[in-house]
């Protein structure tokens, strides 16, 4: 199989990862106009939960459903608990409050279960399939994740377009005001998209954890990874976060692969950069004109 | 069936409203004039839960909406339909429509009264699947009543819908609310600076300038009460 195409598929593989961050960055910009910092953090620390399950019950499964019900509940928590406070004051706010929600997890976990890094299982080999001769650069834990993250988008989009649900959820992240005038609960909506939010950030914590290992800042690196994904896919649009974490993940492979896995990280920073000055509404942003 | 009682409203200390009271008898029109800045919209805004009044209450059939969220108070009754129709663009016509009668949780009303809207409303039905932002003011203002009415509202609190419309539309406008206090038992509290308009419509009305009401009439003895006519109407 010719290095191209392994390159390829193992993009294809880790910018799913990167896309299911950057769909928790969007959830949360379209309910609350907040770019969450904290949400690498929060992934950690619902990892490190699903570890500890894991570790308890000898089922990989249990912890994978214990970090995203522990999603749920701390994306709750912090919208209610935190970030409610804030959401009126200026934007800057709410910023650095995710920031020092960041600074509190990555020093609370390992108060909790220490700082050294350790294993975390895949449900599936992480090793290429052979199929009679040939490799096929994609493991099975590969083909998992793109499928549950498939199936993760697929799910939203039903939600959004087909479900009344999701029109009272688009409803309230286009005009908060008008949608409570029609008997629409925001504030409900609004912790429930935090809720959904941090349940997308857990399953990709779940998924970056058997390659990248589980330490208190593991998912540094994702998040700028699915940051630039999210403004790559115009911060609003879930599809733009599948799109745009496909991309970082085929540019970090192609970068990491012919010029060395050093550069990967500049060489985001230099497409995230290059985004904001030639396009920096993003790719997916809705034709309609937006109030602010 | 409103009872409206010395309300007082200000934004930072400057006094927006200052003892506003008002009644609306059921299935009446009441219209309230006053030049910019009078606190019309403020008054309507207080009523329907946006704003936090600083004194003063609001009784809606002896029940107290004074402290209750605007989302409890549509569900109690009273629609308010805000300056420009306060449609959102990003939905479609349909969808907006929809999403007024979600909380009733009644999926066979919800297709009645669209049927209901899309017949009282012919443009409406023929762009409903289009997004919200392709209407013309005048259909957004019957998108902005239609969904009113959606809610199933008994008293529907109308901020200036002939604000921006050719004359042809502000009389169609004025005449479908008309035929609704007809046909639906609704009742109306009508803010408008086209004082005309809403007199042609309205049995009462109430003057209000720089957050106090300085009159109150039968709509038809206003008409013709030139001084103050000019003195706060302008014409």
């Amino acid at each position: 199989m010719s290095y191209f195409v392994v390159l390829t598929l193992t993009g294809v593989a880790a910018g799913m990862i990167y896309a299911a961050l950057a769909l928790a960055l969007v959830l949360i910009w379209r309910a609350t106009r907040v770019v969450n910092f904290s949400q690498g953090a929060m992934a950690m620390a619902t990892t490190y939960i699903a570890l500890a399950v894991i570790q308890a019950t000898g089922n990989y499964w249990f912890g994978f459903i214990a970090a995203l019900a522990a999603g749920l509940a701390m994306g709750a928590v912090a919208e209610r608990a935190i970030v409610r406070w804030v959401e009126k004051g200026p934007p800057l706010n709410a910023v650095i409050v995710t920031l020092g929600l960041l600074l509190v997890l990555e020093a609370v976990v390992p108060m909790i279960w220490g700082a050294q890094i350790r294993a975390f299982p895949a449900p599936f080999s992480i090793a290429a399939t052979q199929v009679g001769s040939t490799f096929i650069a994609l493991s099975p834990f590969n083909i998992f994740t793109i499928a549950v993250v498939l199936l993760v988008m697929v799910a939203l989009l039903v939600l959004f377009r087909f479900t009344s649900l999701g029109l009272r959820m688009r409803a309230a992240a286009f005009a908060p005001e008008i949608a409570r005038l029609l008997g629409v609960r925001v504030g409900r909506l609004l912790t429930f998209g935090w809720s959904l939010a941090t349940m997308a950030g857990a399953l990709a914590g779940l998924l970056v954890a058997p390659t990248l290992l589980l330490y208190p800042n593991n998912m540094d690196a994702v998040l700028v990874y699915g940051f630039t994904a999210a403004v790559l896919g115009g911060l609003d649009s879930p599809v733009g976060a599948l799109v745009g974490g496909l991309s970082i993940g085929l540019a970090l492979s192609y970068i990491g692969g012919y010029f060395g896995g050093d550069l990967e990280t500049a060489g985001v920073l230099v497409i995230l950069i290059a985004i904001l000055m030639v396009r920096p509404q993003g790719l997916f942003v809705h034709a309609a004109e937006r109030r602010v | 069936m409103l009872e409206v009682e010395e309300l007082s409203v200000s934004y930072g200390g400057v006094a927006a409203l200052d003892g506003v009271s008002l009644r609306i008898p059921n299935n009446g029109i009441t219209a309230v004039l006053g030049p910019n800045g009078a606190g019309k919209s403020t008054l309507l805004r207080t009523i329907a839960g946006l704003v936090r009044p600083r004194a003063g209450r609001v009784l809606y059939r002896d029940r107290l909406l004074t402290g209750m969220s605007p989302e409890a108070i549509v569900r109690a009754g009273v629609s308010l339909v805000p300056e420009g129709g306060g449609i959102i663009r990003e939905l479609t016509v349909e969808e907006n429509l929809r999403l007024a009668h979600l909380w009733r949780r009644d999926p066979a009303d919800l297709r009645k009264a669209l049927d209901e809207v899309f017949a009282l409303f012919p443009p409406l039905a023929a762009r409903r699947h289009l997004p919200a932002n392709s209407l013309s003011g005048g259909e957004r203002q019957m998108l902005a009543v239609g969904r009113a009415l959606m809610s199933r509202a008994e008293l529907l609190l109308l901020d200036e819908p002939s604000l921006g419309l050719a004359p042809k539309l502000v009389s169609l406008i004025m005449r479908t609310v008309r035929d609704l206090r007809a046909t639906r038992g609704l009742s109306v509290l009508l803010v408008e600076q086209n004082a005309r308009s809403a007199l042609s419509i309205a049995d009462e009305a109430l003057l209000l300038s720089s957050g106090r009401a300085v009159a109150s009439r039968r709509a038809g003895e206003l008409v013709h009460e030139e001084e103050l006519w000019h003195a706060y109407l302008g014409y």
